[in-house]
């Protein structure tokens, strides 16, 4: 079975339909979605409804949460003040934008998605707002992975596609109790694979294009796309929405919108 | 009898730089001047954080500076390329005249104006011919989330707010410190230098920063919008200074020393 | 310098009095007392142990103390932070506990509890209630290795004193191999062999006990950073005192 995954669309159109005219070539028999339709971009609800016409399995990005629970992310999961400020714009600009449905829509999304040994979400097991960084300590990684209960963990958020492989895992424990004989034990852990989906809507590898990934179920092959498509329509949307100009800047650049955080293991109290 | 020299050319073929390989020399008195952008400059300032025995000269102390100068001094105009190289206050002072222009120049008002020619760095003359605007603004007392201010650096040198050519300034970090930003289109990378002066960890600093923008058809009004959300409120200074603070390398030592 | 790490006070006066004794009793002297949370309680007097541990005795240390899981209910239940109405103790101990609690923790003590931290980085240890994922997170010898690991990352520390489970033990997590393949859309990377070189040193989560949970013998550590050593104590103490009592046993 051919799956395709897609994530961070941010309503961008022209990206999800270009994204979706590449699935179609492909002949994928399924497409999953890790989430965040919307924020930034100037036509969530198109992304949404067209999401929906075609029954795309969902699971609950960051940016879908703080629409429908209201602005929630932690001050500390922006890099910067000039992101979260511009973070703010676009949470406000999309909060008034979007129709009661959609809202709802997005509510409604899982936060997981399971189809046999694969695990779908859109940050990381434990949070929407965890970003799992292909630098991030392979033990680290792997935790996340065993975490969902999965050997291959589909993930977005970072908005860089990449497949980590990770073998041979090893740990070894020694542990003491007071009144106790010392025990000491080994695991293994077997082959497990993370699979970042890239971003469609809002690319940061330093191009405009859009990315996703095809996994072949039978095979395991994987395949990062990136597709080309006419971001200065949704330049020019940005700009006619009255969304901030400097997105339009970024989104052309591949720079994304606002950076993502580089503290993979941060984790906040609200 | 005080040596004069003015020195030109267009932005950022290397006047700050080649002034500043003289003022290294504590052996004899040494002004500087850098008319034309107002009481303080970026330029002003960094030379009087580099060089603290040379006397920086703003317009206003210039005159008296000039009556009444010491023997031995020297006395470096820089004189930016938006100012006219035909100015009856220079042509007045009897200067030698150093004009610092790129390679490839080979004929321009510059030649024509200067005793003796330098090459500086390879920055390519405006191709429509248009001299390029400038923006300026102080900063002083403004601290920079830096995160905030490495995006803005980038979007602004990259265009976003208009084509820049040339672009410096003087921060101010939560850290205390202060660096100075140097960027010339065509050149590799930005230049970050962090300024040998003593770190500001109590309230606003009360010390010039500023920023200067030279360029093409910038937007003012956005370029100044960001650089206010890059900085930082009382309450978010007053907790890294607290912060920093806390971090006296003395009490880490101390406890290094009870640990052995 | 010698370090006392304990949790789990729960309100049991008693129990840290014979704690205290017993560290005031160490040969080498008792430099720092770390309390990691959990002073308050449904049983015995929780305003008592707070006001105890506020107002050390003169050559006592000052605790350091950092917030547990049943001050973050008393959080909940005054709508200071986290979710409202403590649907943890609720699910826990019953709606009943619900009243116990609010009567039992004053809403001045509840204010200086949230004051508090949420942990120390002291040295190379991070010392907190649950793991830096939260006040909840209970780990125990039990706890699958992998998970124990990713917590040692994320405390960024290479001693780990936390006290959810209120067991004592000391567990040493030792990465072995792993091999790391990622790819972009730019480039395959060549295979990482991580936990090899440099090669990661072994790092431990110690499980400092409980004071005063009931049913069980109050318990604690003592931590040397010097020699890097940590000791297990356990205290006899109980109402009919006599020979024996309070006495430290190894």
């Amino acid at each position: 079975m051919k799956l395709a995954v897609i994530s961070c669309i941010h309503g961008n159109y022209e990206a999800l339909n270009a994204v979706l005219s590449d699935i179609d070539a492909h002949k994928a028999d399924q497409i999953y979605c890790l989430g965040d339709l919307v924020g930034y971009g100037p036509q969530p609800n198109a992304v949404v409804e067209l999401v929906r016409s075609l029954d795309i399995p969902t699971c609950q990005g960051c940016w879908d949460e703080d629409i429908v629970e209201g602005l929630n992310a932690c001050d500390c999961s922006y890099p910067s003040q000039l992101a979260e400020k511009r973070g703010h714009l676009a949470h406000e600009w999309t909060n008034q934008a979007i129709h009661p449905e959609v809202r709802e829509y997005l509510a409604s999304l899982p936060m997981t998605l399971r189809q046999d040994n694969l695990c779908f979400v859109h940050g990381s097991p434990n949070s929407q707002h965890e970003y799992l960084l292909p630098t991030m300590d392979g033990f680290a990684a792997l935790e996340r992975v065993l975490a969902a209960e999965a050997d291959v963990l589909f993930c977005g958020h970072t908005h860089i596609p990449y497949l980590r492989e990770l073998e041979n895992g090893t740990l070894s424990v020694k542990v003491q109790q007071p009144g106790q004989s010392e025990t000491q034990h080994q695991f293994t852990a077997p082959l497990k694979r993370i699979i970042n989906a890239g971003s469609v809507g809002e690319p940061r590898h330093g191009r405009p294009n859009a990315t996703y990934v095809l996994y072949d179920t039978d095979s395991t092959q994987v395949t990062l796309r990136e597709v080309p498509y006419d971001y200065q329509k949704t330049c020019a949307a940005i700009i006619e929405q009255g969304l901030p100009p400097i997105f339009a800047w970024r989104l052309a650049r591949g720079m994304e919108f606002a950076e993502r955080a580089e503290d993979a293991g941060h984790v906040c109290e609200r | 009898m005080p040596h004069l020299i003015a020195i030109s050319g267009p932005s950022g073929s290397g006047k700050t730089t080649w002034i500043s390989q003289f003022l290294k020399d504590q052996s004899t008195p040494q002004f500087y001047v850098c008319p034309g952008l107002g009481e303080i400059s970026v330029d002003l300032a960094r030379i009087g954080y580099r060089f603290p025995w040379v006397q920086v000269v703003t317009e206003a102390q210039l005159k008296a500076v000039l009556a009444d100068l010491p023997e031995q001094a020297t006395v470096y105009f820089e004189w930016g390329f938006h100012l006219d190289l035909g100015s009856p206050f220079l042509a007045g002072l009897g200067c030698e005249r150093v004009a610092v222009l790129p390679p490839d120049l080979t004929e321009s008002d510059w030649h024509t104006w200067a005793d003796q020619v330098v090459v500086g760095n390879a920055v390519a003359a405006p191709a429509n011919g248009r001299l390029p605007e400038i923006w300026c603004t102080p900063l002083t007392g403004q601290v920079f989330d830096p995160p905030s201010l490495d995006a803005l650096l980038i979007e602004l040198t990259g265009g976003a707010y208009g084509q820049v050519c040339r672009m410096k300034g003087i921060f101010e970090m939560p850290n205390g410190h202060a660096f100075y930003v140097d960027f010339v289109e065509g050149l590799p990378g930005m230049e970050y230098t962090e300024l040998n002066i003593p770190p500001w960890l109590e309230g606003r600093p009360r010390r010039f920063s500023g920023i200067e923008v030279v360029g093409w058809e910038l937007e003012r009004e956005a370029i100044a919008q960001t650089l206010l959300d890059s900085c930082l409120s009382d309450a978010a200074l007053t907790q890294y200074h607290q912060h920093y603070q806390a971090l006296d390398p003395t009490v880490d030592s101390l406890e290094e020393a009870l640990l052995v | 310098m010698q370090w006392a790490i304990l949790s789990g006070i729960e309100g049991n006066l008693a129990a840290y009095e014979a704690v205290l004794t017993d560290i005031k009793r160490q040969r080498q002297p008792v430099t720092d007392l770390y309390i990691l949370g959990d002073l308050v309680g449904l049983q015995g007097d929780s305003e008592a142990v707070v006001r105890r541990v506020r107002s050390p005795q003169p050559g006592e240390p000052m605790p350091q103390v950092c917030t547990g899981w049943w001050e973050e209910q008393c959080f909940s239940l005054h709508g200071i932070r986290g979710l409202p109405d403590a649907p943890e103790l609720v699910e826990r101990y019953g709606l009943e506990a619900v009243k116990d609690l609010w009567e039992a923790v004053s809403r001045q003590t509840v204010q200086w509890l949230a004051d508090l931290d949420f942990g120390f980085h002291e040295l190379d240890c991070l010392l907190i209630h649950g793991s830096t994922v939260s006040y909840g997170d209970e780990l125990t010898p039990e706890t699958p290795p992998i998970q124990l690991c990713d917590r040692l990352i994320r405390a960024d520390a290479n001693t780990l004193f936390c006290g959810r489970s209120g067991l004592a033990f000391e567990c040493w997590v030792e990465p072995g191999a792993l091999r790391s393949t990622v790819t972009t859309l730019d480039q395959t990377a060549v295979p990482q062999e991580q936990g090899q070189e440099p090669k990661k040193s072994p790092r431990r989560i110690v499980g400092v006990g409980n004071v005063g949970r009931q049913g069980y013998q109050p318990s604690y550590v003592l931590y040397n950073p010097g020699t890097d050593q940590v000791s297990f104590k356990c205290v006899q103490y109980g109402p009919a005192r006599g020979f024996g009592a309070a006495r430290s046993k190894k």
